[in-house]
């Protein structure tokens, strides 16, 4: 019994030890770090290698040296790469990767090394959809996450607004005038198909889907006011949640599908919590921002809530989900989430138009999306 | 000689993977095609959902039912004239980031009431706009609410409100591309177009 009890022992250790060696390539970085990777890219050409280096900047890794990673592969035929630690022999892994196109096998390298160096979820193969203004009204896009393979989706040439996907990416609901009126549509990608979502007497806008896919919030203004709602996701069942007189706008969904931030008036325009089942609406205390936070998106880990702060001066600014101390982190408007809680697209006004970025929050670090000619607005990223 | 370096790497990668040490295996990793969306169809083919029973009307702080829209939106169902000229002068405007309408904007909107009362088949669309210094959807809603404030006023004035309609533009349909005060007073404002039967 004894002896068995040693040879169990022995086992663990050597076992242990093994994973020692595992562990002695990977460098686990716990929390959010608010500095750039310094990273260097050997071997790979044209798009793969630019993938590359758009892709990991965009989560926070800036070529330098010294590196601490040396990221080494190359994309004859196929994209191969691996990843080390500046220092090691051995990588911290190696892969190949087959299928799709050269670009999407560069995207697949880089979810893998981020993986690695910021365990966030992958986004590199991720679309966001928005508003594409090209000197006439404008129309909805739909577009990789880096704003590559652009695809126009509308034609209508009335005007339209706030694209919200639906859950895994099948469709689009969004706000169009084509009939005169002010109406949600509902735009499967798959088919093309379009119908009213909502259309009620006075106007209907700014649908957002709930995570879990059951719920729509929208505004509706058919009680004389511009009032947040709550219908099933084929549109039935609309709940009013709130009664003011003054407007409300911009809803949000918390992750678990239970609460709803919007912007209402009180004074100037602030942040409430309602829950989706209705109640009482409660103020999300804020400090250290002034003027009107508008434009809410809650994080999908739950944790954050982006917001924008100002009236024309905007500033992107993240807080805790339950309220607190809120930091601004650079000048544009309407963030919304990527899928790994960390990154976030907006907006920013430039020249005349305006432009989709890429905020990565931690480290503060800012790329612009591939640049679309035209103006580029309300980005929604699915997830 | 990097590639060589990197080939070296592989062959040594899998010679581990194939000794059984806790390596991470090379793995090829599959990348699913996606299909690009389908574009839309044409509007004309754009079928309207099923319409809802309606909720009991609710009643704003003005005694603007909600149900009056339902029954006025039917009115726009035969042959009809929109006509933006004949309030142009009467176009509301309002103060930054506010609803309410001025006191030098009262005027017009008696004259409007004015007119409707002896044009009682006559309608009205009330537009909502507003300057750029808002994000979309917020601007939205604001314009909402000033094109149904100018839409309570009118009821207030005995304009039937069955034969009002609002729609908001948010800050998409500026008259002045300005950015500056100038600019922004103009683009605060409640376009009123008239609508007769043809």
């Amino acid at each position: 019994m004894k002896t068995q009890f040693k040879i169990v022992l022995a086992a663990i250790f050597l076992w242990a030890l093994t994973l020692n060696v595992v562990a002695d390539g990977v460098i686990v970085i716990t929390g959010e770090t608010t500095h750039l990777i310094p990273i260097s890219i050997t071997g790979f050409t044209g798009e793969a290698e630019s993938v590359l280096k758009f892709d990991l900047s965009v989560l926070g890794m800036e070529i330098k040296e010294p590196a601490d990673y040396i990221i080494s592969g190359k994309d004859d035929g196929r994209v191969e790469g691996s990843l080390t630690r500046a220092g090691m022999n051995r990588p911290i892994f190696l892969r190949a990767y087959a299928g799709g196109s050269t670009r999407s096998q560069a995207h697949a390298f880089a979810n893998d090394i981020v993986k690695e160096l910021r365990q966030t979820p992958p986004i590199f193969q991720t679309k966001i959809a928005f508003r594409l203004a090209r000197g006439g009204p404008p129309e909805i896009c739909v577009a990789d996450f880096d704003g590559n393979n652009p695809v126009v989706l509308t034609h209508d040439r009335a005007l339209v607004s706030s694209p919200s996907w639906l859950p895994g990416g099948r469709g689009l609901l969004y706000t169009s005038w084509m009939n005169g009126n002010t109406e949600i549509y509902e735009h499967n990608l798959a088919t093309g198909a379009r119908k009213v979502f909502a259309g009620y007497p006075g106007s209907s806008f700014s649908a957002e889907v709930s995570p879990d896919g059951q719920k729509v919030a929208m505004i509706l203004s058919k009680s004389g006011s511009p009032n947040l709602y709550v219908c099933d996701i084929d549109g039935s069942h609309p709940k009013q949640l709130t009664h003011t007189r003054e407007e409300d706008s911009c809803p949000c969904w918390s992750s678990d599908s239970r609460e709803i931030c919007f912007v209402c008036r009180s004074g100037r325009a602030v942040l409430q919590k309602i829950s989706a089942n209705g109640g009482e609406a409660v103020p999300v205390h804020v400090s250290g921002v002034y003027g009107n936070l508008t434009a809410p998106d809650w994080s999908p880990d739950g944790s954050k809530i982006a917001f924008t702060s100002g009236s024309g001066n905007f500033s992107i600014c993240v807080m805790p989900a339950v309220g607190g101390e809120a930091e601004k982190l650079v000048a544009g408007e309407d963030p919304c989430w990527a899928p790994n809680s960390r990154t976030i697209i907006f907006t920013q006004r430039r020249n005349e138009k305006r432009v989709l970025c890429l905020l990565d929050v931690p480290t503060k670090h800012v790329k612009d999306v591939r640049q679309i000619s035209g103006s580029c607005s309300e980005p929604s990223w699915a997830r | 000689m990097k590639n060589l370096n990197l080939f070296g790497v592989f062959i040594v990668s899998t010679a581990l993977l194939a000794s059984g040490c806790h390596r991470k295996p090379t793995s090829l990793t599959p990348i699913p095609g996606y299909d690009h969306p389908a574009v839309s169809q044409n509007p004309a083919e754009v079928s309207p959902s099923t319409p809802l029973p309606p909720e009991n009307p609710v009643t704003s702080t003005l005694g603007v039912i909600s149900e009056d829209h339902g029954k006025w939106n039917n009115l726009f169902d035969g042959p009809h004239n929109e006509d933006r000229d004949k309030f142009k002068a009467d176009t509301v405007y309002f103060d930054f980031d506010k609803s309410a309408i001025k006191a030098s904007e009262e005027g017009k909107l008696q004259d409007v009431a004015a007119y409707f009362k002896g044009n009682a088949t006559d309608a009205l669309i009330v537009e909502g706009n507003c300057d750029e210094r808002g994000t979309e959807k917020y601007n939205l809603s604001l314009g909402e609410r000033r094109a149904l404030a100018v839409r309570e006023y009118l009821a207030n004035l005995g304009t039937d409100p069955q034969r009002i309609k609002t729609v908001t533009y948010g800050a998409s349909k500026p008259v002045d591309p300005g950015h500056n005060e100038a600019a922004w007073s103009k683009n605060r404002r409640g376009d009123l177009v008239l609508v007769t039967p043809k």
